[in-house]
């Protein structure tokens, strides 16, 4: 099975640079740790890739491993027998099945609470009605990650949510369940579609529309002193598509002969751009322009793309960044088309989408040259077309630098709270009998500051170049985690995740005795834990992808000595590693 | 000037003894003011960021009726009533009478009173800039003007010509005033999160929130204690492992400062006397009641200086500003009266400067349901040290045709945020011959070599 790792390693590379050479650290399987081979120096040479399972054989702990690290950053956790079987599947084959799984929805989940709370359900919401409302997409998205079968696709659309950024913060948007259920299914529908459907579903997204007012933005009236709003305008540029300066193809800085960035747009090129999205208001029958008041039972007005009042669309020419004049008197749509299309054939789009969607799903510090084979496949050079997500997932999960074997100091990120609380919930079987997995998410926003769809700006919660002071700035690395690790935070994480574990039913927040309160089913490891060196082995695949130090494994050993009660020790010994740094860095 | 500033590192907190030592090197030649230069006695500066660029020209609004008419005129359907307008007495040096926005009655009063100053038209620039040479592109611009995650950073960078700035104005302040505090606890103090204004090369600042007593304590459990197993213990011996990976040693770091400093600083904050002050149920009102309890703590937790760093957002209204204006500015308004009235009740209200800092200010100009981002805007001071009352900078002459208005009715700042920021410096105990190193783009619009204050309205 190593050999066979090894070929897949080779077949990956072939298409790159054959002058690649990787500072490997590869970990065979008796665990000897091996440094600083070449690639070509491992393998039996004859390049076939088996195309199934390996009947009858047993996969090593390496290869466990292997799985667990490609799990943990391509969904929100999977219990060990989902790991083994990648394992024992071949990682690239279980992603194009992943692949072909349809998406499972968060919309019908608000449908149904909608309409059940409408029909009288639950009486005591009655006094409150808001107080169900208000977190009926909280709860779709909670029943759905926990449960859905797409979970690459789940954990994309959140990394996507970070990146096209709306939030409940925004008081309409929370009123409404479909605005933010919908939004987030556009994600789900084209996360593995193509970018270009996704920047477009984007802009005439309602919920954007509300959150970045370009929803009834208006044609301008100078007589008035009315100009159109530049704020959709302004942010589909500098954080949805290009950013604020142009890059090389690896998302390094272009500069110009006096050593500067060159920034891609001015304020001007603002104001061209905010004449295109004039004239979008919300869909739905009986639509109306300047609408602004919503019934949340309305499910079309926020599940329907924007469309577009030609009166009230700016009728004259524009010109946009790149020079590109759209012309005057077209349908606005016509407008939006052109607008969406320089924007996605613009050479940053690649570089600057894919290095923060390789930052939220492997590590932190991408060399140049990850950065850059991931650029390529999103500009077509692996023979899909320019956009193509699943191309730009298969760069990023089977990039030898995302690969266990390439263990640096530098190498991996902080797991975000949200990754790290879910994934504790999917992994250690929260379960309840009805199948309800509502939250209200009140737990993870109190102490972690974070909960999707809830980021306090357009700006995400953290920067993508964010650099904490000290020795990851003094070497010039990012790690935009620990934007949001803060002495309050970095506590109550510690407490939560303490909650989550010995309370058993502290991880969902929700209204009871109308929803159940999954609880934690902690039987598969308390069979383990009568020895407590399987134990941590076991831990150690699932949770830290086999890189838990020797010394951690030695102060866990040392506890667990002391705790007779197998339960007690297995709760314990996972608390004990899910706190530790080894835990909540993956690398 | 190396002794010196070695000495303004250790005299920190240390009372009488600083004091006289700080009156000894007054006498070497230094030429600021006692109060701008000693470090006895305690400081504090709170610095409230309105994130998201507050509309400020409809919080402070042009009084006179011609001022008026212009402000009407091009603000159209965003100007508000002059007649819920609440006016205030003292003109401007120009001779100009000026209003408040109708919910800001608290504000009115702490004015009135002499405990408050405005600060007019304030913004990013890298040297003094006109209308026309933005025409014609000749003028040198702060990077990204108008862009949220720019402006907001340069507010808190004081560094407006490039975006590699890890620093702000008050973690480098804390890096000259307070770098190794003797109790290892920050003398910036977050009640937002990390934030860069208070980040320094040596100083981070210590996190701490609104709720019960600021700062947590990881808990233990019934299955550790039962077992005899101490889980601090256990956690620091966690955290000391010697990690290969960069992010898990930052990871240990964080944990173990939050687990140290927490108990010393929980145990000063429980010193503080309840307040007579009632503080409104809201997230502003609660965060600067706890600023309030941190500052009466401030002997026990022995910090002479200190910063505490607060974020109130949601200001970037270009929608329905006027609506949400009306909900947001008496919350900002009630709560800095609140927070005066706690500190007078401390007897700290002599010792703390309360300022604010936003994004930008926002277009004069409509877009048919609010306003878009602007560049200058006008921002508010209080503390008794505070020569109140009284208007600073410059506010703008509205008009169509302003040579200020570089389109849409966006104003260039007549006041630059070094003028602004070097005030508050320097009271807190910056020497002028260390400004440079806080703001390293003063020398564009102040000498710190010059006798005259800054803008005049603390020292």
């Amino acid at each position: 099975m190593l050999t066979a790792r090894i070929r897949s390693i080779r077949q990956k590379l072939s298409g790159f640079n054959s002058k690649l050479v990787l500072p490997l650290k590869f970990m065979c399987v008796g665990g000897v740790l091996f440094t600083g081979i070449a690639i070509s120096g491992i393998g039996d040479g004859d390049g076939d890739i088996d195309p199934g399972i390996d009947p009858g054989e047993t996969v090593s702990d390496y290869e466990l491993n292997e799985a667990s690290r490609f799990a943990s950053q391509s969904t929100f956790g999977l219990r060990y027998e989902e790991i083994e079987k990648i394992a024992n599947k071949r990682r690239y084959l279980w992603l194009e099945e992943q692949f072909n799984i349809p998406p499972t929805l968060h919309k019908p989940i608000a449908e149904d609470l909608i309409t059940r709370q409408a029909a009288g359900e639950w009486d005591e919401f009655v006094r409150n009605p808001l107080k169900l409302r208000t977190v009926i997409h909280r709860f779709a998205w909670w029943q759905q990650t926990m449960t859905a079968e797409d979970v690459v696709r789940q954990r994309v659309a959140y990394s996507l949510s970070q990146f096209f950024v709306v939030s409940d913060r925004a008081i309409v948007l929370r009123l409404t369940p479909y605005s933010l259920t919908s939004f987030y299914d556009l994600l789900l529908e084209n996360a593995f579609g193509n970018f270009r459907d996704l920047l477009k579903g984007v802009a005439l997204s309602p919920a954007m529309g509300h959150y970045l007012s370009h929803a009834n933005n208006r044609k301008a009236n100078p007589a008035r002193n009315r100009f159109p709003d530049e704020n959709f305008a302004r942010e589909v540029m500098q954080l949805f598509s290009i950013g604020l300066y142009e890059l090389n193809i690896d998302g390094t800085l272009k500069l110009d002969a006096n050593g500067e960035p060159i920034p891609t747009y001015d304020n001007d090129d603002i104001r061209e751009m905010a004449k295109i999205f004039t004239g979008l208001t919300y869909a739905g029958e009986g639509h109306y322009w300047g609408r602004r008041y919503f019934d949340h039972t309305d499910a079309e007005v926020f599940s329907l793309p924007m469309i577009m009042y030609e009166n009230r669309h700016e009728p004259g020419e524009k010109v946009l960044i790149d020079g590109t004049v759209v012309p005057a008197g077209q349908p606005g749509m016509d407008d939006v088309e052109a607008a969406i299309d320089v924007l996605f054939n613009h050479p940053n789009v690649g570089p600057f989408f894919c290095k923060q969607l390789i930052q939220r799903l492997v590590t932190s510090n991408p060399s140049p040259e990850y950065v850059e084979r991931v650029a390529r496949a999103f500009n077509g050079e692996t023979g899909s077309p320019r956009g193509d997500m699943k191309a730009v997932l298969r760069a990023i999960f089977f990039d030898p630098e995302a690969e266990i074997g390439t263990w640096s100091q530098t190498f991996g990120r902080l797991k975000e709270p949200v990754v790290r609380m879910v994934s504790l919930a999917r992994i250690f079987n929260y379960t309840s009998d009805s199948g309800e997995y509502y939250n209200t998410g009140y737990w993870l926003e109190l102490f972690a500051k974070q909960h999707p769809l809830a980021s306090p700006s357009v700006f995400n919660f953290y920067q993508p170049d964010y650099s904490p002071v000290g020795e990851i700035l003094d070497n010039n690395m990012v790690a935009p985690e620990f934007q949001i690790t803060t002495s309050t935070t970095v506590i109550g994480i510690t407490n939560y995740i303490g909650l989550a574990i010995f309370n058993e039913n502290q991880l969902f927040h929700t209204f009871r005795p109308h929803f159940e309160v999954p609880r934690i089913d902690l039987s598969e490891y308390e069979e383990l834990a009568t020895e407590p060196d399987d134990l941590i082995k076991r831990l150690d695949i699932v949770l830290t992808q086999g890189q838990l130090s020797q010394a951690t494994k030695n102060i866990v050993k040392d506890v667990l000595d002391n705790v007779d009660d197998v339960k007690e020790r297995t709760q314990i010994a996972i608390y004990l590693i899910l706190i530790s740094p080894d835990s909540a860095v993956e690398d | 000037m190396l002794n010196r500033r070695r000495f303004l590192t250790h005299s920190c907190g240390l009372g009488v003894a600083a004091a006289t030592a700080s009156t000894t090197a007054l006498t070497l030649g230094l030429t600021r003011s006692v109060a701008a230069s000693t470090t006895d006695g305690y400081k504090a500066l709170v610095c409230i960021l309105l994130a998201g660029g507050n509309d400020s020209y409809n919080m402070l609004l042009p009084y006179d009726h011609d001022q008026y008419d212009e402000y009407e005129k091009i603000r159209s359907d965003l100007a508000l009533d002059y007649g819920s307008l609440l006016p205030l007495s003292k003109l401007s040096s120009e001779g100009r009478s000026y209003a408040l926005h109708s919910g800001m009655e608290a504000v009115r009063q702490i004015y009135e009173a002499g405990d408050l100053a405005f600060v007019a038209n304030v913004g990013t620039m890298i040297e003094p800039v006109d209308a026309k040479s933005i025409r014609a592109k000749t003028a040198k611009l702060p990077i990204g003007l108008f862009s949220h995650s720019d402006q907001i950073a340069q507010w808190q960078s004081a560094i407006s010509y490039h975006r590699s700035s890890s620093y702000g104005w008050g973690g480098r302040m804390a890096d000259l005033l307070d770098p190794n505090p003797a109790t290892g606890l920050s003398m910036n103090i977050s009640l937002a999160g990390t934030n860069l204004f208070q980040t320094g090369a040596k100083v981070s600042p210590f996190t701490i929130t609104n709720r019960g007593d600021g700062a947590n304590t990881v808990w233990s459990f019934p299955e550790f204690r039962s077992n005899g197993i101490n889980l601090h213990d256990v956690i620091r011996d966690l955290l000391g492992v010697e990690e290969e990976n960069m992010l898990r040693r930052e990871y240990s770091r964080r944990l173990k400062g939050a687990m140290d400093n927490r108990d010393k600083f929980v145990n000063a904050i429980r010193s503080t006397p309840e307040f007579v002050t009632e503080f409104s149920d809201n997230n502003f009102s609660t965060t600067l009641k706890q600023i309030a309890r941190v500052i009466g703590a401030r002997r026990v937790l022995g910090q002479g200086r200190q910063t505490f760093f607060v974020q109130y957002g949601g200001w970037d209204h270009h929608f329905n500003v006027v609506g949400y204006q009306e909900s947001m500015l008496p919350i900002l308004s009630n709560g800095l009266g609140e927070f005066r009235s706690a500190l007078q009740e401390l007897g700290e209200f002599d010792n703390v400067v309360t300022f604010t800092i936003s994004d930008f200010g926002r277009t004069l100009t409509s877009n048919g349901q609010g306003s878009d981002h602007g560049w200058g805007g006008h921002h508010l001071v209080m503390g008794s040290a505070v020569n109140g009352g009284s208007m600073y900078g410059t506010y703008p002459e509205l008009s169509g045709s302003s040579p200020l208005d570089v389109g849409r009715g966006i104003y260039i700042p007549t006041t630059s945020v070094e003028q602004y920021f070097a005030e508050l410096a320097l009271w807190l105990g910056v020497a002028p011959s260390d400004l440079d190193e806080v703001l390293p783009a003063v020398r564009n619009f102040y000498s710190p070599e010059s006798r005259d204050a800054p803008l005049g309205f603390l020292v």
